[in-house]
């Protein structure tokens, strides 16, 4: 374990160091940061898996000299599950950057972008491994400072720098809140280790356990990105190199989840009142619902998934959110469900949305657009990323046999399991929650299937797309590998009795047994009869229909004969003006949900000047209202501006003022004390 | 040893007050390059103070705080000093806010001030080092007040180092010194900001042919 821990700790330290020492050589230092990272996600990947197989938790710490600092690791499940995560999307990314970065040379540094990816994937490690709130705090404000430098990396464009800047902001805004929680914590505990906070002094009053749950759920949901915390996700994401998106995406935003759960149920072992769970259960079902809603009407790819990003952390969210309400009326079995579904889904949308985000990043490389009305046929020209592109956006609109589909069928039979909760109200709610799940489910189908048709199919709309060629080899290793996971995750429900180690030492009951029915393939929310799934026989039974349908269209169509001809376009040549947009495919959808979308459309036409029967010339534009922005963060800007000209006052301008400001204030703070 | 103790004190008290005195010096003063001479003469006495109460207390990190105030007070900051004032055109304080009369009496008055607040800690304070806080409360009042009174940057800056001096008086006087790290972290910064500042001055000097902070006030918004 100490030797995975130093391989990890090397590597990663040598991806920082070596690009640095290598200056000039773009080639070689593409290849020794990836390579380290390579090196260093593997340690990880392992370590995860030793920490997750280790029964007794692993500590280490190094003293420091700054005051209640210490540098304190604990590999206990929960850390070594979200370690595992990360490692695995970060190995996935390094490979993916081999090719990837190549894009970048020419145009930016890649000594910067080679060693801070590395220096990025080391502090978000930390941040889940630390055991100090102290040391914990540095390494996600670390983390949040080194994506910034990496969201910034073409800070040549205004949109980039403007992108960064709101992201800088609002991960700012969320520590303060975490800062403010943990030094609750520091108070009773009267120490920043974690160990203090488990089992604090002097117990936490009824209110300031309701400070801290609400002071986490801000910071930890302005990092994870809930509704409305989550409007600098749609920014940042996409202007990010896609590797980078890939794990901001996939695992960074899950640090949060790994912070709400670390805090409700190992800081507080489980004990809060029923609306705690209720409130992380709204949230999760307002973002998935919104999120989902938001994505459909992009057209740049990458903040499509941005979107998604939003749509699944509240997918998660309902997940742990029921089992927070279960935990609160003491079944256990059934938190741990709620558990073990959002956990499951945590991995998986790491895996589906690092993969698709390498996806889009393909595109990019290969059109050097992110706008989809410009793909289209792509399919043909790089089917390999077209195939791996298909199986993640299977996943994200969780279809078997993907991965997807099982997590998201738990947190279903997780919430149809409510009728055992006593209140009423609850009785009701969580049916509900499942109702806009399943809406939020159809939506990120439609919306699919909006992405791969329009970009995939058809006649390629552009000269780029026209001219897009294959992506590198490790470009396709690195996705090759998340789409095989994503699969394997999907037929093979075997990381459950892992996952039930990590709900073990939370909830204090181990499910494994029971989740896992039968024969050991098929998968049961806790009671065999209320309902089970087998997922290969779902997955055999698609393929045996397949080779069904195909072998009936033989027996029975008649003898197949191809016949080589123009497509049937009515006597008219098809051209990729005929297709349809990206736009025109969610119209309907528009049309329904205008009330949130509040549209704006504006169509102007120029006439022919002989005759008003023949249009020259259309002019088409759409809008939908960014109603997070306008009707919350806009007012907020607007009233600290207004404050902050009032106080203009007393700014002279004067240095000699200010020093006077500075003097008085001391003498009368000294002259008070007296 | 209670002779030597109550020598020690003596002395302490002694080289204090000498601190203070070149606090009224530098007030008093409007040759630029010999405020910075004053600058280092205090730093000197600095020296000495700190050394005498290592070597009464015992504490050997003082020993090393001194040595660096002796390197970077005594001998670097007054040497970058000289170098910015050569490049200036105006080496005299020629227009002050409060004039040198009245800014000796307000000091004077600050003085009061200092011990007037300092007096119901000082009976709690190490017995060696009893009316040093007083007078380093005093000489970070004065310090701070420089820099109000004056208006060339170079002054001011001398003004905010014989802040900082007061600073690391008081902290040996009141518990003997902070803990080695922390004094080499304030060693670094105040070398760090007087280089930043000598910098400063001198873009200053270029870009208004003057070295005057009151001409910042366009900067305003």
């Amino acid at each position: 374990m100490l030797n995975l821990l130093w391989l990890l700790l090397g590597g990663y330290v040598a991806g920082i160091l070596l690009p640095l020492c290598l200056q000039g050589r773009p080639e070689s230092q593409r290849l020794t940061s990836s390579v380290a990272a390579i090196v260093a996600t593997s340690a990880g990947v392992a370590l995860g898996l030793f920490g997750l197989t280790s029964l007794e938790p692993v500590t280490g710490s190094l003293a420091s000299t700054i005051p209640q600092l210490t540098l304190a690791i604990r590999l206990d499940s929960l850390a070594a599950f979200f370690v595992f995560t990360i490692s695995l999307v970060g190995l996935a990314a390094s490979i993916y950057a081999i090719g990837y970065l190549r894009h970048f040379e020419g145009q930016t540094s890649i000594t910067a972008l080679g060693s801070l990816f590395n220096a990025y994937l080391l502090c978000m490690t930390f941040v889940v491994l630390a055991n100090n709130g102290f040391f914990f705090l540095l390494a996600w404000e670390l983390m949040s400072l080194l994506s910034y430098f990496l969201v910034v990396t073409q800070h040549q464009k205004a949109e980039v720098r403007y992108a960064g800047l709101f992201y800088v902001i609002m991960t700012h805004i969320g520590t303060a809140f975490i800062v403010v929680a943990f030094l609750v914590f520091f108070q009773s505990a009267g120490s920043f280790s974690f160990e203090a906070f488990r089992h604090p002094g002097h117990p936490l009053s009824e209110g300031m356990r309701t400070l801290v749950f609400l002071m986490t759920l801000i910071g930890f949901g302005t990092k994870a990105g809930i509704v409305p915390l989550h409007v600098w996700l749609p920014y940042a994401h996409p202007v990010a190199p896609s590797h980078v998106s890939a794990v901001m995406s996939g695992v960074m935003i899950k640090t949060a989840i790994y912070g709400l759960i670390r805090v409700y149920f190992d800081f507080f072992g489980g004990q809060f009142p029923w609306w705690w769970g209720f409130t992380v259960l709204f949230l999760g079902a307002t973002s998935a619902l919104l999120g989902v809603m938001y994505a459909l009407m992009e057209h740049d790819l990458k903040r499509l998934l941005a979107f998604h990003s939003v749509e699944n952390i509240g997918i998660i969210l309902l997940g742990i959110g029921a089992g927070m309400i279960f935990q609160s009326y003491g079944l256990k079995e059934l938190a741990a469900l709620g558990l073990l579904a959002g956990l499951y889904h945590t991995i998986n949308h790491a895996l589906f949305k690092a993969l698709l985000f390498l996806g889009a990043g393909s595109l990019l490389y290969a059109t050097q657009t992110r706008n989809m009305e410009e793909y289209g046929g792509l399919l043909r020209r790089m089917p390999w990323t077209g195939f791996f592109f298909l199986i993640g956006a299977v996943s994200i609109a969780a279809l078997p046999p993907t991965n997807g589909f099982v997590s998201e069928w738990l947190v279903f039979q997780t919430l149809f399991l409510s009728f055992q909760i006593p209140t009423v109200f609850l009785k009701l709610m969580l049916p509900i929650a499942a109702a806009i799940l399943a809406l939020t489910g159809v939506l990120a189908l439609a919306c699919f299937a909006k992405a791969f048709g329009i970009a995939f199919l058809a006649q390629p709309r552009s000269t780029h797309a026209r001219h897009a060629e294959e992506v590198p080899v490790p470009m396709r290793m690195g996705m090759g590998i998340l789409a095989t996971l994503c699969v394997a995750l999907g037929i093979a429900p075997m990381v459950v009795p892992l996952l039930d180690r990590v709900i073990a030492s939370l909830a204090g009951i181990s499910i494994a047994s029971k989740v896992l029915a039968i024969d050991g393939w098929a998968l049961a929310p806790v009671n065999v009869e209320f309902s089970s799934l087998s997922t290969p026989v779902l997955a055999l039974l698609l393929v045996v229909s397949a080779i069904l349908g195909w072998g009936l269209a033989v027996a029975l169509g008649g003898r197949l004969t191809t016949r080589r001809s123009k497509s049937w376009g009515c006597g008219i040549t098809l051209t990729p003006r005929m297709e349809y947009t990206a736009t025109g495919f969610v119209q309907p959808i528009k049309r329904v949900f205008s009330t949130i979308y509040q549209p704006t459309v504006k169509l102007e036409t120029e006439f022919l000047a002989e005759s008003r029967y023949f249009a020259k010339r259309r002019h088409f534009e759409f809008h939908i209202e960014p109603i997070f922005e306008k009707y919350l963060y806009d007012p907020l800007v607007a009233f600290f501006g207004t404050m902050a000209d009032r106080l203009k006052v007393i700014q002279g301008g004067n240095l000699h003022l200010y020093l006077t400001y500075i003097f008085v204030t001391l003498i009368a703070l000294l002259l008070l004390a007296v | 040893m209670q002779v030597l103790t109550s020598i020690g004190s003596q002395l302490v008290d002694l080289c204090s007050a000498l601190l203070l005195l070149t606090c009224f010096a530098i007030v008093a003063q409007r040759r630029l390059s010999a405020c910075v001479d004053l600058f280092a003469l205090q730093s000197a006495f600095l020296v000495v103070t700190a050394a005498l109460v290592a070597y009464l207390t015992g504490n050997q990190h003082i020993y090393i705080a001194a040595a660096l105030t002796g390197v970077i007070k005594v001998l670097i900051i007054p040497r970058v000093l000289k170098k910015v004032i050569d490049h200036l055109n105006v080496k005299r304080e020629l227009v002050m806010h409060v004039n040198v009369p009245t800014g000796l009496l307000i000091c004077g008055g600050l003085v009061m001030l200092a011990f007037f607040i300092a007096q119901p800690i000082l009976p709690l304070g190490p017995l060696l080092t009893r009316d040093s806080l007083a007078i380093a409360l005093a000489i970070v009042l004065i310090g701070l007040f420089t820099m109000i009174a004056r208006q060339k940057a170079v002054s001011q800056l001398v003004g905010f180092l014989v802040l900082e001096n007061g600073l690391f008086l008081g902290a040996t006087a009141a518990t003997y010194g902070m803990p080695l790290v922390v004094e080499l972290g304030v060693f670094f910064d105040v070398l760090i900001a007087t280089l930043i500042a000598g910098i400063y001055t001198n873009r200053l000097q270029d870009a208004f042919d003057s070295v005057d902070t009151d001409r910042l006030t366009v900067l305003k918004e």
